[in-house]
């Protein structure tokens, strides 16, 4: 199948008319680059935004607080009164540090999300680049974020922050793992790494989602949910940051705006994570009908769709943040090596032997016709 | 039993039943917070909040003798007191300051004082830019009374509040307050 | 801690990569501990604390206090059980005066050191459940802490520094209000424990991070000289409510939890055991309460007069004075030694008296500051992560470390 990319797409929309007036051909090529890369961006910022709205008034009610309500109404703005904060703090960078590489920490982590957006169906013909190894991309770029916290632990010159960049180098490769083998147990149903097909091929039902494919991509979706908690750094596996032992760990050092990419990259990955748990064992915004072909309001209806799945998991990912000790470090290695990797491979190997056994066939699920 | 247990484990019950704990308390009205500047919080009578010296109604001066049991007693050695006499002769305090940073708000001067001439308001939201707002001379000292027991107040609070040891403490009474069970006041 | 050693690779064991200083600005040593650590990667080799960021001076300052007016400096040693504190220092004045405090006030005094060592406990379950991860546990405990600290308030005018007791009894009379909500507090708080436990005590992550850590034995600590959950973790069922009991203590009835490990988990178990019992104590001392005097009366020389008295009577007036610019000049020469169960463990009063109104020498036995000392003991070996675990079980507080 084609690659479909949206940038294509807007150039092809808007070649000719542009063309007749006169607009060079190089500008609008960068134009419909531009445009869906500052879209996603935009979208991982606000989706952060919210998230941290959302997790100031979920911890605060589970709590028995009130929580953020004084900016607008039941403090909804508040991100933004944060962000102008932050926003205009001094920018304090260390005497003893590396200045380069403390520069450019936090934007290797902010573009590791945002690349992982690039790939993310969120509906519809809702996506930048429907990339043909969409998964393995999402997978690679998420090792991006290892990069920068390992940088911003060794450029603050900070004990603590070595510590917790040290922590997160050893927690997101072990969990990359059983991330990757979760995802491939699907891979292996659909046959595909693209995202887009991988929606495609379910439905709008449940018993046509891939989590109730088989028991195994059903465990395969909790070692994927639980594997992504550790990736991204949250409760019960926050080490990197674990505030009670490492003070704030890697970004320790940090002050002002650089302080809060790191903060719109951690809670944007919660979304993006979501969002992929969505699109590959959820169904993602399929309604059965044909993302490219469909009429714009079905094609926002799907959007709806994504979003309506998208959102309670960002909710359960907060609500388990206020209801969990945290691991420790060797415990949470040895959870890894020694349950969750062995388990997502027999789920794999298991998965493949359901495939071979039923034809491709699912407990309610159907191979299509070829 | 161990089956049971086995498949509690594998449930993460335990897990399971702390976060339907957390779950439970999220609806917003269970919230037990104060909205603290819009609500004010008023404290009970007999909270040792900041200083204020007693007017006498009688002579619309302070009550205060000079004495200087206050000084004295003062764990913190907070209270600096100038004697002087007035115009007839009689010792006053011509100066009484009180520093209220340095103030451990154990109202022992209240105890101490044999006159009943200076009592801890229940009034706590005193800020300021600067040492001096901290430092309470005899006539902010006499503003705070004036502010915080008008009218009969004054009167209610050094004969309710700030009259300990009195003499009933020394004795056995019917008024103290005795456990008479949970259905016998319900009943009342 | 021979666990983790099975995933290290065998070093020289002396090695140490990084030198850490934990503290005394750091979230979890709960104040200004500062422990100094030396780490092979994130396993400490050796740990070294550091106090006294929070030295006060308080024995001396009670040299140059009466013995009435040095009552307030207890408040500031262990400064979330100021209550027990005050306790502890009248009883040993009295002891010292060879007096004691009407039953009234004893069974007042019981009720209210109960309520502060519910206090001080939730505090310890509220930072210890933070330090480990379990935030929401902290707001939790935090709420009923609330309710003690309201109940407080509307008793003696102040919600942390309570300076209640007095010389010979507590300084005013509990009301109805009080003693009925204090029954009720007590009747509803084991619910609230429940939520607690809920939360965190069959948690697999809290057991792991719990159980098999910082391990005492009970020989250790024995010779360490730990007191009060420390000693009781360990085995030892070593409680001085129980074996020298002092104000109610021998009237009323509770038990003294033990465990049998000497992990974190076992001192977790036994201070929320303690919590229920006192909870416990707190009924019957409402429900056994008697009518009578809340101050000594027949000790007119340590006790300040009734006001009234002050105010009309001449004599009365002297006394006050005396009392006040001198202190209490009744006390025998010698010296005296008392130890209360705080919240902390044994907290000792040891006076020097030249019978004159100020002790000779005030000296202060520290349940923190012993077991501040056996944190090496328990941390080297293990992981950064079971240094916090450790801090916080020990439940020290930094005010009567230093003092």
């Amino acid at each position: 199948m084609e690659q479909y990319s949206a940038a294509e797409k807007i150039y092809e929309l808007f070649s000719e008319k542009a063309l007749a007036l006169g607009i060079p051909e190089p500008v609008l090529v960068i134009a419909a680059y531009a445009i869906p890369c500052l879209v996603v961006i935009n979208l991982i910022q606000g989706a952060a935004g919210m998230l941290t709205y959302a997790e100031r008034k979920i911890s605060a009610d589970i709590q028995n607080r009130i929580g953020a309500n004084r900016v607008g109404p039941f403090g909804l703005i508040q991100f933004l009164a944060d962000g102008v904060k932050l926003f205009l703090k001094e920018d304090i960078i260390p005497d003893a540090a590396d200045r380069k590489l403390f520069k450019l920490a936090p934007y290797i982590v902010l573009s590791s999300t945002v690349l992982a957006a690039i790939v993310v169906p969120f509906g519809g013909s809702f996506i930048v680049a429907d990339l043909n190894i969409g998964l393995i991309f999402i997978i690679v770029v998420s090792s991006l974020l290892v990069v920068g916290f390992l940088m911003s632990g060794w450029a603050s010159n900070n004990k603590w922050a070595l510590l917790g960049g040290i922590r997160s180098a050893a927690q997101i490769i072990s969990y990359e793992i059983p991330t990757a083998l979760s995802l491939l147990c699907i891979v292996l149903i659909t046959g595909t790494f693209s995202l887009q097909e991988t929606v495609m091929s379910q439905g709008l039902w449940p018993w046509q989602w891939f989590i109730f494919h088989n028991p195994f991509s059903f465990v395969a979706f909790f070692i994927f949910f639980v594997s992504a908690l550790a990736e991204m750094n949250r409760t019960p596996f926050d080490f990197p940051e674990a505030e009670s032992e490492l003070v704030s760990g890697y970004n320790v050092e940090y002050s002002g705006m650089r302080f809060s990419i790191f903060f719109i990259a951690e809670y944007g990955s919660i979304f993006i994570i979501s969002g992929l748990a969505a699109a590959v064992f959820l169904g993602g915004g399929n309604i059965g009908l044909d993302p490219y072909e469909s009429p714009l309001h079905m094609q926002l209806l799907m959007v709806g769709v994504f979003f309506a799945k998208t959102v309670p998991l960002c909710l359960v990912i907060i609500w388990v943040r206020w209801s969990m000790p945290r691991l420790r470090i060797d415990q949470m290695l040895t959870m890894c090596w020694k349950y969750f990797i062995p388990i997502a491979f027999a789920c794999l190997v298991a998965t493949a032997i359901w495939l071979l056994v039923f034809n491709g066939n699912g407990i309610f699920w159907r191979m299509p016709a070829p | 039993m161990e089956f049971k247990k086995i498949v509690k484990t594998i449930l993460f019950w335990e897990i399971l039943q702390g976060m339907w704990l957390t779950l439970s308390n999220l609806p917003p009205w269970n919230a037990v917070t104060r909205q603290y500047p819009k609500e004010p919080r008023y404290s009970d009578p007999g909270f040792r909040g900041l200083h204020a010296l007693v007017r006498n109604p009688d002579t619309g001066r302070e009550k205060c003798i000079a004495c200087g049991l206050c000084a004295a007693v003062c764990p913190s050695r907070c209270i600096t007191i100038h004697t002087g006499e007035d115009d007839k002769g009689e010792k006053i305090a011509e100066e009484y300051e009180v520093d209220v940073l340095r103030c451990v708000f154990c109202a022992f001067c209240v105890e101490a004082c044999p006159v009943g001439a200076i009592v801890l308001s229940e009034h706590y939201e005193y800020s300021g830019y600067s040492r001096g707002d901290f430092y309470f001379n005899k006539e902010r000292l006499l503003d705070n009374w004036d502010t915080f027991f008008p009218g009969e107040k004054g009167k209610w609070y050094m004969d309710n509040i700030w009259k300990h040891p009195n003499a009933d403490d020394y004795k056995a009474h019917d008024d103290q307050a005795v456990f008479h069970g949970i259905q016998k006041e319900e009943k009342q | 801690m021979g666990k983790i050693e099975e995933y290290t690779v065998k070093r020289d064991a002396d090695r140490t990569d990084l030198k850490l200083n934990m503290g005394p600005q750091h979230p979890a040593t709960h104040g200004v501990l500062r422990l100094e650590l030396d780490l092979d990667g994130e396993i400490i080799r050796k740990c070294t604390p550091h106090i006294g960021y929070l030295h006060r001076g308080t024995e001396k300052l009670g040299e140059d206090r009466t013995y009435i007016s040095a009552l307030p400096l207890t408040d500031r040693l262990d400064y979330i059980a100021s209550m027990n504190n005050n306790i502890g220092y009248c009883v040993a004045v009295e002891k010292l005066f060879g007096i004691e405090a009407p039953e009234r006030a004893k069974y007042i005094r019981t009720m209210c050191a109960e309520l502060g060592r519910i206090s001080s406990h939730l505090l310890w379950l509220a930072t210890h459940a933070l330090d480990i991860g379990a935030m929401t546990v902290f707001l939790y405990a935090f709420r009923e802490r609330a309710m003690i600290m309201e109940m407080f308030e509307k008793l003696t005018g102040a919600r942390l520094t309570v300076s209640y007791p007095r010389i010979g009894g507590v300084r005013n009379d509990v009301t109805q209000e009080f003693i009925d909500r204090a029954h009720a507090f007590a009747d509803e708080f084991p619910t609230h424990m429940e939520e607690y436990e809920t939360l965190i005590d069959q948690n697999r992550i809290w057991l792991k991070r719990t159980k098999g850590i910082g391990i005492i034995t009970a020989d250790e600590a024995i010779n360490w000289g730990l007191s009060g959950p420390m000693i009781r973790g360990s085995g030892i069922a070593y409680d001085i409510r129980k074996h020298e009991p002092y104000d109610a203590y021998k009237d009323v009835e509770f038990e003294v939890p033990i465990g049998t490990e000497g992990d974190v988990y076992d001192r977790y178990r036994v201070r929320m055991i303690e919590l229920r019992q006192s909870a416990l104590i707190i009924k019957q001392c409402v429900e056994k309460l008697p009518r009578g005097a809340i101050l000594d009366p027949n000790a007119p020389k340590f006790t300040l007069p009734p006001k009234e008295r002050v105010m009309t009577d001449m004599e009365s007036l002297i006394h006050q004075f005396v009392l006040i610019t001198k202190g209490p000049m009744t006390a025998q020469e010698g010296e005296v030694y008392v130890a209360t169960e705080l919240p902390k463990g044994e907290f000792g009063y040891y006076f020097v008296s030249d019978g004159s109104g100020k002790p000779y020498r005030m000296r202060l036995r520290a349940p923190s500051f012993v077991h501040a000392s056996v944190l090496p003991l328990m941390c080297e070996g293990g992981l950064i992560a079971d240094v916090i675990a450790n801090i916080g079980t020990l439940d020290i507080v930094l005010g009567e470390c230093d003092r």
